[in-house]
């Protein structure tokens, strides 16, 4: 499968305290990636590295063949920041919310067509909240936020997923509903990479586990995530 | 009494308040989504100055509001993007240069007077035909500008962050949001004044918020109550004859917030998805 994400040498910091030191990792095309670590190990870091809200101090971070601060590959990513929440002064509904995450696919002072909303339908019913459509999203759960700013990544069929901490704050009966969605996603061709501290919501799914920690990366087998999983 | 209310100042009143009513919610709620409920009030006062350097260059007052407005929204919008100074320090900073600068350059020129008056709080009553033709105009690029980015600036106030990493240009929207607002609040000085355009920007979009489900609604419930509060505050000052026209548009949309409020968004439960989308 082809490379989509490949990070080389790559070294950041924050006000000089490193946070990654010369890291290698490459990602393929239907891969689904599990960052996992202790907090503040880089984990967080590297997504925004690879969504190009960050520039490495040195290395390279290629993403889809390019540049990740380039608009062009931009279009091409879906990335849900940690913790990210409806502000809440004037009402979005949730198709609303959805439906922004079309907005860079149908280009600039282009309309999103009838086309476009039943894409957004298609991605609510996927993630299980076509009935709250209509509903303001500030009014619902955490959890369903979550869910609704899921479906906005996903809804453009990116071929890079970025989630941090995707399933925190979703009732456990829904989270195989995402997992589940995404592993699709993946087995479509897309790369799907998480950033996790529930790795037990992923570990049936996931092709690999990278842990972070000092700097560094290292590959986990499945036999020895599974252990660590049944520990957290 | 019939004769006042249709009379032809009177008319030209009534356009000139309601355009400015329907244009200033629209760009008006992603201010007050974007927390930036406040930059009006700067942008006034921006403008306050602008007029009294425009009577020192020998500019039209509004050109002269129109220019330094526009310089002052683009250097706030730049301050705040770097991060070198806080949203409402920024503007707190603008406010005090502009209303000091207008008031000192005014007094100098001997134009501390009735004039000055109708610039902070309005003069619609007066507005001639010209007047009306370069509001109309303001305001319609103002719409215009809103309806053709309506999607991008909709995503970039919802999070800048995820904005940004999907490729949209967030620091020209933002930009171009401020331009907008600027252009609106030089569009308003004449109908409700600079003191008093900012409300028009706020109090019909909290308005709209407490009672629609969806951004698109709350949009255009609070465009609908800016032509409602213009033309009925216009009639209240037209039929008591001596209060400011600018202030009773702004009380009767005080007024529209207050039902608003006792009304909620669960009087409007039954039908949440006619204007979701």
């Amino acid at each position: 499968m082809p490379v989509t994400v490949a990070f080389s040498e790559v070294t950041f910091g924050y006000g000089g305290d490193p946070v990654l030191s010369a890291v290698d990792l490459t990602l393929s095309a239907g891969e689904f990636v599990v960052l996992a670590g202790p907090n503040g190990s880089g984990k967080s870091t590297l997504l925004r590295l690879c969504a190009g809200l960050l520039v490495p101090e040195s290395g390279v971070v290629r993403v889809l063949d390019g540049s990740p601060r380039e608009g062009a590959i931009r279009r091409r990513l879906g990335y849900v920041p940690q913790g990210l929440r409806a502000p809440g002064i004037v009402p979005v509904s949730v198709r609303e919310v959805v439906g922004a995450g079309l907005v860079p696919a149908r280009g600039l002072f282009r309309p999103l067509r009838d086309t476009d909303w039943t894409r957004v339908n298609g991605v609510l019913e996927a993630v299980g909240m076509s009935e709250l459509a209509a509903e303001c999203l500030f009014e619902l759960s955490g959890g369903m936020q979550q869910r609704a700013m899921l479906a906005r990544a996903l809804v453009g069929e990116p071929e890079v997923i970025l989630l941090d901490e995707p399933t925190t704050g979703i009732d456990q009966r829904f989270r195989p509903v995402i997992v589940d969605e995404l592993r699709r996603r993946a087995d479509r061709g897309a790369t799907v990479v998480v950033v996790t501290h529930d790795p037990e919501d992923f570990h049936h799914v996931v092709d690999r586990i990278v842990v972070m920690g000092e700097g560094n990366l290292r590959e986990l087998a499945h036999d020895e995530f599974h252990t660590a999983a049944r520990m957290q | 009494m019939r004769s006042i209310l249709f009379s032809d100042f009177a008319v030209r009143a009534y356009i000139a308040a309601s355009a400015v009513g329907l244009t200033a919610p629209a760009i008006g709620t992603f201010l007050v989504q974007r927390r930036l409920s406040l930059i009006g009030d700067g942008v006034g006062h921006l403008a306050f100055a602008g007029v009294a350097l425009g009577l020192l260059f020998h500019l039209t007052p509004l050109w002269g509001a129109l220019l330094v407005a526009l310089a002052g929204v683009v250097g706030l919008e730049r301050l705040r993007a770097s991060g070198r100074l806080s949203g409402d320090l920024s503007m707190a900073l603008v406010f005090y240069f502009g209303v000091s600068l207008g008031a000192v350059v005014l007094s100098g020129l001997n134009r501390f007077d009735a004039s000055a008056i109708g610039i902070l709080f309005g003069s619609v009553f007066t507005v001639s035909s010209s007047d009306l033709a370069v509001m109309l105009a303001l305001c319609a690029v103002v719409l215009v500008g809103v309806v053709v980015v309506y999607k991008e600036l909709l995503a970039v106030s919802l999070d800048e962050e995820t904005a940004q990493a999907a490729g949209l240009p967030v620091e020209a929207l933002n930009m171009l949001t401020v331009a907008l607002t600027a252009l609106l609040v030089v569009a308003g000085m004449r109908a409700v004044g600079l003191l008093l355009i900012a409300a028009l920007l706020v109090v019909p979009v909290a308005s709209g918020s407490r009672i629609a489900h969806s951004f698109r609604a709350s949009m255009l419930t609070a465009m609908a109550l800016g032509v409602a509060s213009a033309v009925i505050g216009l009639m209240a000052a037209l039929v008591q004859g001596r209060i400011a026209p600018g202030g009773s548009i702004v009380l009767t949309a005080l007024a529209f917030f207050g039902l608003s409020m006792a009304l909620g968004r669960r009087a409007f439960r039954r039908h949440p998805g006619r204007l979701a989308r």
